[in-house]
């Protein structure tokens, strides 16, 4: 297949998963503003993917609505989840004719989806949890029409490489955002932090049907990072990556295939032989910026060797 | 006749309507008014509305790009389709082949021995005076000696319904994709009504045109490699390369995505380089080679024209047709199907005052009120005046613009355009309608799909159907009657 198409099918998922992943978080960070007794605050995730001033981060961190709008519709914000949905589809509207056209209408009704301005009203000034949920299903129907219309071939595994990179990505962020927001506490209490963190990466009932209730930091940090029953887990996202690259043998140019092969194989070992001990978060944060360092350094080696940019 | 949108509906004296003569409804049209007359007007309005909406969440769309982000907009669609009688497609089909067989060797013979300039049929002067023409093409050989091989054929009636060629399109008409998607929105709006009428299939147009362009590869390859050359997705027809392409199976390429080694060019993949034998170009030729054309394009391939030259990949369309589609040329087509074919044309000419001509100029100024005065080089509806609807000002600029270089330009009579109903604001109204059918040239001779493209002027009165000039567009309907 074309080069120039492998990547917009990998860039295509990489957005998508990002915009699912985000929207799970800011619907989870949401209701807990809600809930919790004490001041809850936006800042840290803000800082991440509001691509704000620490001045307006500072004014907006205790207005939820404000956060909403600038992590969800703004535009000007290059991370936030309309941006994201609008290069998903402009990835797209280049290889419209490598996804299947339920998946090309998927992404387009997505688009109108989120700049629809009911949904827009709704996220402003009615009930935020109910547009995200409306957004949240469109996302969840792009999973079901990808998998059930994509065809298995070279597009399929490009496609799922770019989804479990980015997921992994996406959960080292997370888990990087959490132990900052737990500075200064004690990041081996139990903590609703942590219990918010399973939320938004969709895991709290698997924990607690293995842990019995129980939540315990260093319980937590093994689900999030070697889990392989875990489908965002980190060592189960790069399985995955593993498992499509391997599946390119066939359509790869041998040297491509080994140097790939590689790459991933050394990542892979490096989360399986890491540990995590809670007396050091510095070194805790090391090794998820490494993890995510890892990452972009398999996609850098798609881009060079199957999408020939360098 | 007592329906609330179907009374009113006034047809102006002196226009040819599609749907009601002066008895009545035409034969060809009853069938369907029958099946619609009894629909409340609630039903139709959704109708309308579903159609919109079809389109829009089929990102059927055309991006227009003003500030920064797109601004999406669908190709306006009128619900009420525009019927053809079998008997009159015929004529109209015998009459496009013989037009396109006379434009061809035409190109031959222009881009060779160039014998109708020395027979003296078309002055040399005009040919080497077009910006179309091009040098490079002269004494190329290409396969099957076919150039025209997709062309849009612009068909107009006048008030006593002769139809007319307007204008060629030999070069990469567009549109195709909105008379196959017309046709798929028609029979979810109107359902049975398609089978029920007996309408003639356009869905096998991508076979025909896939079968075509495999025909075209060098006969040594067996399994030749057909791509489609787009712009990109900024291009305002990207819509059309991407339908065209999926129907046909073919990859999608940009002019990054192609390089040429040795004269042969390859496009780039995930496992290194693939050659390419066949390029469906949506491309223009000014563009398509930095080495050669314009310098600066950025959509072309270098050193596609040598690979072209050398035999070594077929480019559809062939380029330099532009020297056949030329306004100014256009007037002499008549003649080249006397000349080239012995035939008398069957489908009419427009009338059409070349102003580079000292008698013509004074003559067309006396009456400039009612005439329309084209640039011979341009299309989309851009470059043109027309006399009825012109200001004093107007006139005053294309008359300077005129004398100063009278080449560019020619004047035509205005021809009314017939009518057709459209369903606007919950009635039925006449609006004018032309009719473009789309031509296949192949080694096996000519295809036309029945109907084609039916663009509609939406704005009352409006004689300019362009989708540049808030055109819209029908489904086109060849029925047995």
């Amino acid at each position: 297949m074309l080069s120039r198409v492998a990547d917009a099918v990998f860039w295509m998922a990489r957005y998508m998963e990002r915009t699912n992943g985000l929207l799970r978080v800011i619907r989870t960070n949401y209701i807990a503003s809600q809930d919790e007794v004490k001041d809850f605050s936006w800042q840290t995730i803000l800082e991440v993917y509001g691509n704000l001033k620490p001045e307006a981060v500072a004014e907006m961190a205790h207005q939820s609505a404000r956060a909403l709008e600038c992590l969800v519709i703004d535009k000007e914000n290059p991370s936030s989840v309309i941006h994201n949905i609008r290069f998903a589809r402009e990835n797209a509207r280049a290889v419209q004719d490598h996804i299947t056209k339920e998946v090309w209408q998927c992404l387009n009704d997505f688009y109108h989806l989120v700049r629809d301005e009911h949904l827009q009203e709704l996220l402003r000034f009615g009930d935020p949890v109910s547009a995200m949920d409306l957004l949240n299903k469109q996302g969840m129907t792009y999973y079901g029409v990808v998998d059930t219309t994509m065809s298995r071939s070279e597009d399929f595994c490009f496609l799922n490489i770019g989804k479990y990179l980015e997921r992994a990505i996406l959960t080292a962020d997370i888990l990087q955002i959490k132990l900052r927001e737990l500075q200064g506490e004690e990041a081996n209490t139990e903590s609703p932090g942590w219990r918010y963190l399973l939320y938004s990466l969709a895991g709290y009932e698997w924990y607690l049907k293995n842990n019995r209730g129980n939540i315990q930091t260093p319980l937590v940090l093994r689900q999030v990072l070697y889990d392989m029953h875990f489908p965002h887990a980190i060592a189960y996202c790069l399985g995955q990556v593993n498992r499509y690259a391997e599946r390119l043998r066939p359509f790869a140019l041998p040297e491509t295939f080994r140097q790939t092969e590689f790459i991933i194989g050394k990542v892979m070992s490096d989360i399986k032989y890491s540990t995590t001990d809670l007396s050091d978060l510095a070194a805790l944060d090391q090794l998820f910026q490494d993890i995510k360092n890892n990452c972009y350094h398999i996609g850098n080696s798609f881009n060079q060797l199957y999408f020939g940019n360098s | 006749m007592d329906n609330s949108f179907l009374s009113g509906y006034d047809t102006s004296p002196g226009v040819w309507d599609e749907m009601f003569a002066a008895a009545g409804i035409r034969g060809h049209y009853r069938n369907f008014v029958s099946a619609i007359e009894n629909l409340s007007a609630a039903e139709m309005s959704h109708k309308d509305e579903l159609a919109k909406k079809l389109f829009m969440s089929q990102g059927i769309t055309f991006t227009v790009y003003s500030s920064g982000e797109g601004v999406e907009k669908i190709f306006p669609f009128d619900i009420i389709p525009r019927i053809i009688q079998a008997a009159e497609w015929s004529t109209i089909e015998a009459g496009i082949k013989q037009r396109l067989k006379a434009l061809n060797i035409f190109l031959r013979d222009v881009y060779h021995e160039q014998f109708i300039i020395k027979d003296g049929i078309i002055p040399a002067k005009l040919i080497y005076s077009c910006p179309n023409f091009l040098r490079e093409m002269m004494h190329v050989d290409i396969p099957h000696d076919i150039y025209t091989h997709i062309s849009g054929i612009d068909l107009i009636r006048d008030s006593d319904g002769t139809y007319y060629v307007l204008e060629d399109n030999l070069r990469t008409p567009s549109g195709v994709s909105y008379m196959l998607e017309n046709r798929s929105i028609t029979y979810r709006i109107f359902p049975s009504l398609l089978p029920r009428n007996k309408v003639r299939s356009v869905k096998h147009y991508p076979d025909l045109l896939l079968r075509n362009l495999l025909a075209l590869a060098n006969r040594s390859t067996s399994n030749p490699n057909v791509v489609l050359l787009t712009p990109g997705i900024y291009n305002s027809a990207y819509f059309e390369h991407t339908t065209l392409a999926r129907l046909m199976g073919i990859e999608l390429v940009e002019g990054r995505d192609l390089v040429v080694d040795n004269h042969f060019v390859y496009m780039k993949t995930t496992r290194g380089l693939q050659k390419v034998d066949v390029i469906y170009r949506r491309v223009d030729d000014d563009f398509i080679d930095p080495l050669v054309f314009r310098p600066d394009s950025m959509l072309g391939v270098p050193g596609i024209y040598w690979a072209y030259r050398k035999g070594n990949v077929a480019i559809i369309n062939a380029m330099g047709n532009g020297v056949a589609d030329d306004k100014a040329v256009y007037a002499y087509v008549p003649d080249m199907i006397k000349y080239y074919l012995n035939e008398e044309p069957i489908l009419k000419n427009v009338p059409t005052y070349r102003l580079e001509i000292p008698g013509n100029q004074q003559l067309v100024f006396d009456k400039m009120d009612q005439m329309v005065i084209k640039k011979t080089n341009e299309s989309g509806g851009y470059g043109m005046l027309i006399g009825s609807a012109a200001t004093e000002k107007e006139m005053d600029d294309f008359k300077t613009a005129i004398r100063n270089d009278p080449r560019s330009f020619i004047a035509q009579p205005i021809i009314s355009l017939s009518a057709a109903p459209c369903y606007i604001n919950g009635r039925l109204q006449p609006r004018r309608v032309d009719l473009r059918p789309y031509a296949l040239y192949g080694p096996d001779g000519i295809d036309i799909v029945p109907g084609g493209l039916t663009r509609v002027a939406l704005k009352e009165g409006s004689l300019v159907v362009n989708s540049s000039q808030g055109g819209g567009s029908k489904d086109t309907w060849v029925v047995d009657e």
